[in-house]
């Protein structure tokens, strides 16, 4: 099995601090990355390995916990413990600040771009998700919705993959959906099963299914209810326990390959896959396809699939590295 | 001679009947005092928290009414939105079972409307926090 993810290379991204999360760019040129630093670095490839391109520092007073990338790939958004959310522009030289959004009160803890590219949303320790109208030629960026579904710190918060529809986790066990309502957002769904925090949700291609990774060693994939009209009904399809031996900090559903890639506080990353089913109707299962027991040093924090490239993935830990690997679906899967 | 000794064999049992009731009089009382207090306590919370948000986006409201330009219409909006929330808040019914919901909505467009209008909204009464940090 140990074939199965093989180590590509490995970079000192956040020497000396911990490396939180990444982001692709969309055409997958360059790798963003965030620490403990208070930096984002940003990486391109160079003969064989990656190459630091640039990096951002004078934006953020504290460490830097998410980062994402505008669809256009002209935009960087970086989500800070300062409380505040730096958008940055791409230009020949570098990046530069356009923006800092204030207004959560403590902990920006993520951020994520809509499809779109018209809507950016933000999520903090205050217990709050806030959307973002985005003008790009003004590069303005206003508040047109906070909500406050949530009754503990939101973790994580990623849109969906072609609707305007928008997802969270939180230390309240749940993950909720919003989507915009006549003059306003509403949150449309509370999916319930977790027993502790979830750290991250990720949704397939198709945007029918999701998935979320919790403290409580569990993977959970939901599925939107067939034959609802516009009512937005969830449920938990499968419960993947066992192979976790400590929190799951981060989730990424390659929409490329369909694997399900995780990083867990037991250093390890892992990759699953979706058994098929035996006949249509039958319970969904995913099946454990690689795992590097000792990916990092100290806790994994994050992965990504590249866009792109079927089967490239980078993952960053608490040892401030981060892995690029390459992975085969093993045979006879 | 049979209900001399019942007086002394039933005394406990009798006090004890007595002192109960005594004590859940007195309970009761002290316990509705105590509802009472907290109940007006955190009435007068809410309402001056509302009161105030009302005040601010009305003022508001008729600050922005002035000037006709057009990046203030969507101001005006959120405002109005703001300010029709509060009206719709049912203060007098503290049965009300989306209450808490409902006040967490408000909380949500005050601070959505001080975004927009670029202004600190340090206003803010609980002081409820999380003890974890990242």
């Amino acid at each position: 099995m140990p074939e199965a993810l093989s180590l590509l290379c490995r970079i000192s991204a956040h020497p000396e601090s911990r490396c939180w999360a990444l982001a692709w760019s969309p055409s997958g040129a360059l790798l963003a990355s965030c620490g403990g630093d208070r930096t984002v670095r940003v990486w391109g490839r160079e003969g064989s390995g990656w190459a630091c391109r640039a990096v951002l520092a004078d934006g953020h007073q504290r460490t830097v916990r998410r980062v994402a990338w505008s669809p256009c790939g002209h935009f960087l958004a970086s989500a800070s413990f300062d409380g505040t959310t730096c958008v940055w522009r791409r230009h020949e030289h570098g990046f530069e600040v356009v923006a800092s959004l204030e207004g959560h009160e403590n902990e920006v803890k993520s951020v994520a771009w809509a499809p779109s590219g018209a809507l950016l949303a933000t999520c903090s320790r205050d217990k709050s998700v806030w959307v973002w109208e985005v003008d790009e030629e003004e590069q303005e960026f206003e508040c047109v919705s906070v909500l406050s579904a949530h009754s503990q710190d939101v973790k994580h918060v990623v849109w969906h993959p072609s609707q305007e529809l928008l997802a969270s986790a939180s230390y309240d066990d749940t993950v909720r959906l919003y989507r915009e309502d006549e003059d306003d957002w509403v949150c449309c769904a509370t999916l319930e099963g977790h027993t502790s925090t979830v750290w991250a949700v990720a949704w397939e291609r198709s945007g029918q299914r999701l998935v979320s990774c919790s403290d409580d060693r569990t993977l959970r994939v939901w599925q939107r209810a067939q034959g609802h009209g516009s009512e937005h009904s969830w449920q938990c399809v499968c419960t993947l326990s066992g192979y976790h031996g400590r929190s799951i900090y981060d989730v990424a559903w390659c929409h490329l390959t369909g694997a399900v890639a995780t990083a867990c506080g037991d250093d390890a990353v892992r990759v699953f896959e979706e058994v098929a089913p035996a006949s249509p109707g039958s319970p969904v299962t995913f099946c454990l396809a690689a795992q590097v027991p000792r990916a990092h040093a100290q806790d994994a924090n994050g992965v990504a699939w590249h866009p792109r490239e079927p089967g490239l993935l980078a993952s960053c830990g608490d040892d401030g590295t981060v892995a690029f690997w390459r992975y085969q679906r093993p045979d006879g899967l | 001679m049979a209900d001399l000794f019942d007086g002394i064999v039933m005394a406990e049992q009798r006090f004890h009947g007595e002192g109960y009731q005594e004590g859940l009089a007195e309970g009761s009382h002290a316990g509705m005092a105590e509802g009472r207090r907290y109940g007006a306590l955190h009435g007068a919370r809410m309402g001056s928290e509302i009161g105030c948000c009302l005040g601010f986006a009305l003022t508001w409201h008729c600050l922005l009414q002035k000037c006709t330009e057009e990046k203030n219409s969507k101001k005006i909006r959120a405002l109005d939105s703001l300010i029709g929330m509060i009206q719709k808040f049912p203060y007098e019914d503290p049965t009300y079972d989306k209450l808490q919901e409902d006040l967490e909505k408000i909380r949500g467009k005050f601070k959505q409307v001080c975004s927009m209008l670029n202004i600190q909204s340090d206003f803010r009464i609980d002081n409820e926090r999380s003890s974890l940090t990242f």
